[in-house]
């Protein structure tokens, strides 16, 4: 069995992506001055693109979350208040049992999730993207990375996200909450 | 967006405006995005043509709206399917029996009414999920504990409901059980109360579940005579301490006096839920050739590799609540009696924890065991994108367990592929009185072929159990016509008991048709 710890040593320092250093314009409806409008974006800490992910959108000053090992210290004990009172967008980059639960609980707020891009890594490293939601999105999804790299990106394009696109219903429930048997799956999201 | 089957597309945008100015705008759901989250998380027929799908949802926020939609529903006779959280996954999740249904969510009724802990009840709503009773409970300080399921993101009502159960003792566990009066809106909107409910300024709802009179509550478990809108519980008092203490018995056939002894224990009030294992299930792959024998592996075989091997054949996690002095007592007790009753039986204990536990405790304990919801289930799992439990009701004695593992295996290799259970697997002990030989199937978001097989595979397994006078205690929409199918005693006197209650209570058959194989009348006979 692949263990996902050995596999996902691909570290994000020194990958200049592509979409780190594109122009607004090329990312479709992406629009600046939006990364203050993510509410949290939720990291899973064992997976290093995970925290790249959580680093970036850091940097650009949006508050990050441990997904940890129980998910319900994380929406009970902090979104769900906030999100019964007022939806906010979360993004995340987590493995797909998170997603998981997040978009199950977030129906009960009456969100659900925006876009999806789903990471299968071989146990070679090499990694397949699979999109889905707004063409943005699949356009983005394109370019990035077939290696290590692309959690970096995934948080450039999750803080310039334009959360009044029109959603694509295939987003929803797209997978279970488990990886495939010979593959580590990590999945980037937006639940809005 | 679907149109309920059998409304005309007139009549189903005046109910919609009808449910508008029932709940308001913000209550009412119709786009696609909006239904396919209701869509069951581990449907066995996903994306096929008889996946069962919801047209619209409704999310009331009092007794009164709920009311209010179930008349607009009856007057147009637009089938409804309530549900509390919809978490119930391997079970339906959140979608209807019949497709086209509308989904009534009660995840807005969310207030904890009441809890008491001197006299150790709760009162909640449907969309009050276990973490929120818990937090309510922990916040105000109160000395009562819940009972929750693993993962605990339901709902104390829904749980209950569906004969959920948990993880402390029998009285609390069985979570139907431990209900004390119930709230519900019938067919015709009519609002009724339970037990002491019925009784005007009675004070003890929660206390004494009967009241005077039938008892009617439990036709709204597993049930579709009407939409539960308040529930109450009985709460186990906090205890001082917990402790466990496995029990490790050498022999295979231990597994009768094992049992027979923890049986006691249990019954008597002096553990809570036991948990069954056996040390030979990590070394499968040691036993191989043993394991492919006709008819199974020889007793003595697997006792000489557990001996070789200084690892026991059963083990057994014993759960003790109470005061330290209570708990010490209790332990020893049992310890005598398996020393003397069961030859080698060997003991590990647990640490003794006191409550308010530290963090490190908190952060090692089996939360549920100690009342403590968590979603940790979901971590660590690989291979499916879910599963579809099977969930036969046993004997709790040991040579059920045998007899059950033989007959379930023999249904694996004659139909091929992997197993889900081996001569090492036990049951589930949730129930207080009987044991469940849980299995899950595996159900596939991307491959068709892996859910046809679950079905057929859930479809025969099913019809075995019934073989073997073994019935499920809980199914998936998709099978239970089948399991209702199996308690056909008399001609299924009970099933036509149902449909009369049913035909009475809802003449309309708006509420969740096909229920637990409960079809009103002019559905009876076919399958959503």
């Amino acid at each position: 069995m692949v263990d996902r710890r050995s596999i996902l040593k691909l570290g994000a320092a020194g990958v200049a992506g592509a979409l780190v250093g594109m122009p607004l314009p090329v990312l479709g409806a992406a629009r600046a001055g939006v990364s203050g409008t993510l509410f949290r974006a939720v990291f899973d800490g064992r997976f290093e693109e995970a925290v790249a992910f959580a680093g970036e959108l850091r940097r650009r000053g949006v508050v990050t979350a441990s997904a940890g090992p129980d998910l319900a210290t994380l929406w009970y004990g902090d979104l769900q208040a906030r999100l019964r009172r007022e939806r906010a967008p979360i993004a995340g980059l987590t493995d797909r049992a998170t997603l998981f639960c997040l978009e199950e609980l977030a129906r009960s707020v009456g969100m659900r999730v925006a876009f999806r891009i789903d990471h299968l890594i071989d146990d070679r490293g090499r990694v397949e993207h699979d999109p889905v939601g707004p063409a943005a999105i699949l356009a983005a999804a394109r370019t990035l990375p077939a290696e290590s790299g692309f959690g970096r990106e995934i948080a450039v394009l999750a803080s310039r996200f334009d959360w009044r696109q029109r959603r694509d219903a295939a987003a929803l429930k797209r997978t279970g909450p488990f990886s495939p048997e010979n593959k580590t799956a990590l999945v980037s999201w937006a639940i809005a | 967006m679907a149109i309920p089957p059998g409304v005309s597309n007139r009549d189903w945008q005046t109910a919609l405006q009808q449910f508008v100015q029932a709940v308001g705008e913000s209550g009412v759901f119709t786009s696609d995005e909006d239904i396919g989250l209701y869509r069951d998380a581990y449907s066995p027929l996903w994306e096929e043509p008889e996946e069962r799908l919801a047209s619209a949802a409704i999310a009331p926020t009092t007794t009164e709206q709920v009311s209010e939609v179930v008349r607009v529903a009856n007057r147009f006779r637009i089938p409804i399917f309530p549900i509390a959280t919809g978490r119930n996954l391997g079970y339906g999740g959140s979608a209807p029996n019949l497709s086209g249904s509308v989904v009534v969510d009660l995840k807005r009724m969310n207030r904890v009414i009441e809890v008491d802990d001197r006299r150790h009840f709760a009162i909640v709503e449907p969309g009050v999920s276990y973490f929120d009773l818990y937090r309510h409970i922990q916040d105000r300080g109160l000395k009562v504990w819940i009972d929750c399921p693993d993962p605990g993101w339901g709902s104390p009502l829904g749980n209950a409901l569906d004969h959920g159960v948990g993880y402390t003792f029998g009285a609390y566990r069985d979570h139907f059980h431990s209900h004390c009066g119930l709230e519900a809106v019938l067919p015709n909107g009519d609002v009724i109360r339970t037990g002491m409910g019925a009784l005007p300024g009675a004070k003890t709802w929660a206390e004494y579940r009967y009241g005077f009179g039938p008892t009617v509550d439990g036709l709204f478990a597993q049930g579709n005579v009407g939409i539960v809108t308040k529930m109450g519980f009985h709460l186990l008092p906090a205890p001082e301490a917990y402790q466990t203490s496995v029990v490790t018995v050498p022999r295979r056939n231990d597994i009768v006096p094992l049992i027979g002894l923890v049986n006691e224990l249990e019954h008597a009030g002096l553990i809570g839920q036991p948990g069954y294992g056996s040390p030979l299930a990590a070394r499968r792959a040691d036993l191989e050739e043993l394991l492919k024998r006709p008819g199974g592996p020889p007793a003595e075989d697997l006792d000489r590799f557990a001996q070789e091997q200084k690892l026991g054949s059963w083990t057994c996690r014993l759960q003790f609540y109470g005061a330290p002095a209570v708990i010490a007592a209790h332990i020893a007790y049992a310890k005598d009696r398996f020393t003397r009753d069961i030859p080698g039986a060997t003991f590990e204990d647990g640490e003794l924890l006191r409550f308010p536990l530290t963090q490190e405790q908190l952060d090692s304990v089996r939360k549920v065991a100690v009342g403590i919801p968590n979603l940790a289930a979901f971590g660590g799992r690989r291979g499916s994108d879910g599963h579809l439990w099977f969930a036969p009701v046993i004997p709790k004695t040991g040579e059920a367990v045998l007899e059950a593992q033989r007959v379930f295996m023999d249904v694996f290799a004659r139909r091929g592929g992997p197993a889900l259970i081996s001569p090492f697997s036990m049951p589930a002990t949730w129930m207080y009185r009987a044991f469940v030989f849980l299995m899950g199937f595996p159900i596939s978001r991307s491959d068709v072929t892996v859910n046809q097989r679950t079905r057929e595979t859930m479809r025969e397994i099913i019809k075995v159990a019934a073989e073997h006078g073994w019935g499920e205690y809980r199914a998936a929409p998709a099978f239970q016509d089948d399991v209702m199918a199996a308690y056909s005693y008399n001609n299924s006197a009970l099933l036509r008991l149902h449909e009369t209650i049913k035909d009475a209570i809802d003449p309309n058959g708006i509420m969740a048709a096909g229920r637990s194989g409960i079809w009103p009348r002019h559905l009876r006979g076919r399958r959503a």
